[in-house]
């Protein structure tokens, strides 16, 4: 279960990347730790089949690079537009990951994207599927947090 | 914001709605990133927000009348992803006005709506191209 879904979302991330980035040249790993160090933490949460919440991390420096992609403009500081053009990434993917699900009968909604703060994550909460991973790309790298139970 | 090739579905009057929607996009955003003070450009900046606005609705309908015309099969899917984005661009700017001009909610609105027009058009509208090619129906609009 878990490596189906890491596999989706990896795959959900390329083809959206690919798609609005043209970011062809994408290589992951999985990570145990998540250096958050200057980054913008989106959490989207799911409910219905799996239930959980997946935490994009989008470093500044990768998410000024995105957003200079998608505009076309000069971007230097992120600042509401671009978290907000990034968060709506984070619902794009999250979007194509259920898709995906739906075809082999999972079936889940997903909440608006919101704010995450890692400082208040105590770590208490247990999930069946916990699995990270950090995608690298030209325009700089980004971390998937899967933190995902099937329903009871 | 940029228009790429790809983005054309090969339905001559969708292709040049689409351009000219990342025409106004594009006019939009450049205003709304300026560096000048807000005071001074949320007159350009409503503008450009109303003229902008005026031609997602106008674009909207015409793509679901030509939708319906050549029997687009996710026609009734597509028109609800219309009207989702559309209560979310009306629900925005009432808000945005009601409070004054807030700068803040609508950069937030502007970061949103590059994104989602992007992905729809790269994505969920080649359906229209490639299911008109392929009953080779109405591709002059």
């Amino acid at each position: 279960m878990a490596d189906n879904l890491y596999s989706t979302f990896l795959l959900a991330t390329k083809n959206v990347f690919e798609l609005m980035l043209d970011l062809a040249d994408i290589t992951d790993k999985p990570v145990d730790d998540i250096n958050t160090e200057g980054m913008y933490d989106i959490s989207i949460g799911v409910t219905g089949d799996l239930q959980g919440e997946v935490i994009y991390c989008f470093p500044y420096d990768t998410s000024i690079n995105i957003v200079k992609i998608m505009s076309g403009m000069e971007i230097d500081t992120v600042d509401d537009f671009v978290v907000s053009a990034v968060s709506e990434i984070a619902n794009i993917i999250s979007g194509n990951v259920l898709t995906m699900l739906s075809e082999d009968d999972i079936k889940c909604d997903i909440q608006p994207p919101k704010p995450y703060d890692r400082k208040n994550d105590s770590g208490s909460e247990k999930y069946s599927v916990h699995t990270a991973s950090n995608i690298e790309t030209s325009a700089g790298h980004i971390y998937i947090d899967i933190r995902l139970n099937p329903a009871k | 914001m940029l228009w790429k090739e790809k983005y054309e579905l090969g339905v001559e009057q969708v292709d040049n709605q689409h351009r000219e929607l990342f025409r106004r996009v594009d006019t939009f955003l450049h205003t709304l990133r300026s560096s000048t003070s807000w005071d001074e450009r949320v007159r350009k900046v409503n503008e450009t927000l109303d003229f902008m606005n005026g031609y997602v609705i106008e674009h909207f309908r015409d793509e679901e009348e030509y939708q319906k015309k050549i029997g687009y099969p996710r026609y009734e899917e597509h028109k609800k992803i219309h009207a989702d984005m559309l209560n979310y661009v009306v629900h925005v700017t009432k808000e945005y006005k009601d409070k004054g001009y807030n700068e803040q909610l609508i950069q937030q609105f502007a970061g949103r709506l590059l994104a989602w027009l992007i992905n729809h058009v790269a994505a969920e509208d080649q359906l229209i191209g490639v299911y008109a090619k392929e009953k080779g129906v109405g591709t002059n609009g």
